[in-house]
């Protein structure tokens, strides 16, 4: 769990840095002033740096601390349904233009329900889903005109 | 005059008055999931709009914030789970309330003390916003910059004790913001080749990550504990005279101090519940049946609580600067509907302004309608498991999001700030500085930049006139208000121990 709390501050340094690094590598304008780009971003990441500097420090005093939302994060169904909501999320994004909106929709939607309402309860989660994803299908390709692939 | 009237015309068309009390009732119901506030209900039903003329999209969205106002409530009624900070005070005494077998009562009684806050603002609002917008018109760049510093800053130090996490949200914010071509010179920035980012990281997508994906992710944390939660009875949705007459007082004094809450900078509807709950408290002659059930417990705050989603609307309308959380989310939503709030919306387009100015008057009264005899339906609909309710709003993040700009790739961005909002939430980050700061930040580079040009690179420009000296007093004062805070507390603390 320690290495939760410290990541943070470390993962927001390296964020800090690489803004920094490019902002400081960014082409010269050729309209205005030439670092007139510059001076916002270099200003926002260094203070970024500086902050997760003091953030670190702080956590690193308070390292033994339990945080109860780190021990739940890790307990029980909770990194099932996080990690399969993330990579179900990933699937949908590269099958939804090539599938088209209804039948990845009701894939994606059902497999989630499958995942986070139990495989018992299945009769709800199919009806569930093929209701929704015709609802939604109808709703926001018919009435609203959105074109949906 | 005119167009308050034309104002009204327009909101009062049966269409209108239609999409109001779906508007409501949408709000009322994503608003009234546990865990899950206002910012999350207009986030998740942005997309809704979509095709709508812009005046009824307005008169929509404005109608879902309400309603998610008024759906906040319900939950933290009957479960005791708050779905955002403006709706904790409403646990103090509407959980004891239900607990008594008094949860149609309490329900009743913050439906109405909401729309009576409500309606107060609104004249408040009528009264205030046009010289307001007056003002903001002398505002030059460096003003306007100084201003959204200062409403940065007030949202930071208010989120008490996390300031260096609300910075660095802040900071990511800001960074956020810079994505893109850079408006002024035509460079582009951190887009890494990546040809989708060159129009800029579409704020929408990190509010519609954070708010809806973010916390449903959230969610699954409790996911397994919550539906163990017994259901409470409802008993008769009225609440009795005397009950009415404990309220009506706190009401009414609620009412003017939530609306002027809500107009400050950063403040908003939690502040000003809760202040409105300590201060009825102190001058209550039954302070000790505060948390046990008190009726004016749960009218006052609930009445200061929408009274300041109302003030709120103000420095959104005027001046285009959001006071919150969900206020950015708004204004995320009104840029995306092609409305420029700030103090030209007002000399330009008068009748949007009035219009839906109007349509709050109707939308409230809507509202507490929907919100009294709907009563058993909205309980119900509570008790649709979680486990259903969550993978259908992750759904509708998603398409949500595919409408902003008809590319799956925008998915890949939604997952990433869906995660980035549960890490902080779990570490305990203020999320509406990092909202906020995305949303202003593009502005806030841009309004720096034509300052400092305009007094050919001298930073004197923000000290130039009154009212950047005032701002900046303000900024200074907003950051050392914790320390003040804790000053006093010290001193409160002192004779004690």
């Amino acid at each position: 769990m320690k290495w939760f709390k410290l990541g943070m501050p470390i993962f927001l340094m390296v964020v800090g840095l690489g803004f920094l690094i490019s902002a400081i590598n960014l082409p010269k304008a050729n309209l205005g002033n030439p670092n007139g780009p510059l001076y916002f971003p270099v200003g926002i990441s260094i203070l970024l740096i500086v902050l997760s500097v003091i953030y670190l420090i702080q956590e690193l005093r308070k390292a033994r601390e339990s945080n109860d939302h780190i021990r739940e994060l890790f307990s029980g169904r909770t990194p099932v349904l996080i990690i399969s909501t993330i990579v179900l999320g990933v699937v949908y994004a590269l099958i939804f233009e090539t599938l088209g909106f209804l039948v990845s929709t009701i894939l994606f939607l059902g497999a989630l329900l499958f995942v986070v309402n139990g495989p018992r309860k299945w009769v709800s989660n199919i009806i569930v889903t093929l209701a929704f994803s015709f609802m939604t299908w109808y709703a926001f390709g018919e009435l609203l005109g959105v074109s949906l692939p | 005059m005119d167009a308050f009237i034309e104002g009204l015309t327009t909101s009062l068309q049966p269409i209108n008055i239609m999409w109001i009390v779906i508007g409501g009732f949408l709000g009322t119901v994503v608003g009234m999931l546990p865990g899950l506030g206002p910012a999350t209900a207009v986030a998740v039903l942005i997309p809704v709009t979509f095709g709508m003329d812009p005046v009824s999209a307005l008169i929509l969205m404005a109608a879902i914030y309400y309603g998610a106002m008024y759906g906040g409530s319900r939950s933290s009624i009957l479960l005791n789970t708050p779905g955002d900070g403006s709706a904790i005070a409403a646990t103090f005494d509407g959980y004891p309330m239900a607990r008594q077998g008094k949860a149609g009562e309490a329900m009743a009684l913050s439906a109405v003390a909401s729309f009576v806050g409500g309606i107060m603002a609104v004249f408040g609002f009528i009264l205030l916003a046009q010289p307001l917008a007056n003002f903001a018109l002398r505002f030059g760049p460096a003003e306007y910059f100084l201003l959204m510093l200062l409403t940065l800053s007030a949202i930071v130090s208010l989120s008490m004790g996390k300031m260096v996490k609300g910075f660095i949200a802040m900071s990511l914010g800001l960074l956020i913001g810079t994505i893109g071509i850079d408006t002024q010179s035509g460079v582009y920035r951190f887009t890494f080749g990546i040809t989708e980012l060159s129009e800029g990281l579409d704020f929408l997508i990190v509010i519609i990550g954070i708010y809806a994906l973010g916390e449903v992710l959230f969610n699954f944390l409790t996911i397994d504990e919550d539906s163990k939660k017994e259901r409470k009875k409802v008993g008769k949705i009225w609440f009795t005279k005397d009950q009415w007459k404990r309220s009506l007082m706190p009401m009414l004094r609620s009412g003017p101090l939530g609306f002027i809450i809500g107009v400050l900078p950063g403040a908003g509807g939690t502040i000003a519940s809760m202040l409105s709950y300590s201060s009825e408290k102190q001058i209550s002659k039954k302070p000790e049946e505060f948390g046990k059930g008190a009726p004016e417990g749960l009218a006052a705050p609930e009445s200061a609580n929408n009274a300041a989603s109302v003030g709120a609307m103000i420095p959104l309308l005027t001046m285009g600067i959001p006071g919150s959380g969900t206020t950015a989310v708004m204004l995320g939503a009104l840029i995306m509907l092609g409305i420029r709030p700030g103090p030209l919306l007002f000399e330009n387009q008068p009748e949007t302004v009035w219009t839906l100015v109007n349509s709050m008057f109707i939308g409230n009264v809507a509202l507490v309608i929907i919100n009294i005899v709907l009563v058993g339906l909205l309980v119900k609909i509570l008790d649709t498991p979680a486990k259903i309710l969550y993978p259908l709003i992750v759904m509708l993040a998603f398409i949500g999001t595919y409408t902003l700009s008809y590319t799956a790739f925008d998915f890949f961005l939604l997952i990433l700030f869906g995660y980035f909002g549960l890490v902080m939430k779990i570490l305990d980050f203020p999320l509406a500085p990092l909202i906020l700061a995305a949303i202003v930040g593009g502005d806030m580079e841009q309004n720096f930049r034509m300052a400092l040009a305009s007094s050919n690179g001298s930073l004197g420009i923000f000290f130039g006139s009154g009212v950047s000296i005032a701002l900046f007093v303000l900024i200074i004062l907003s950051l050392c208000y914790p320390l003040i805070v804790k000053a006093f507390q010290r001193r409160k603390a002192e004779p004690t121990s």
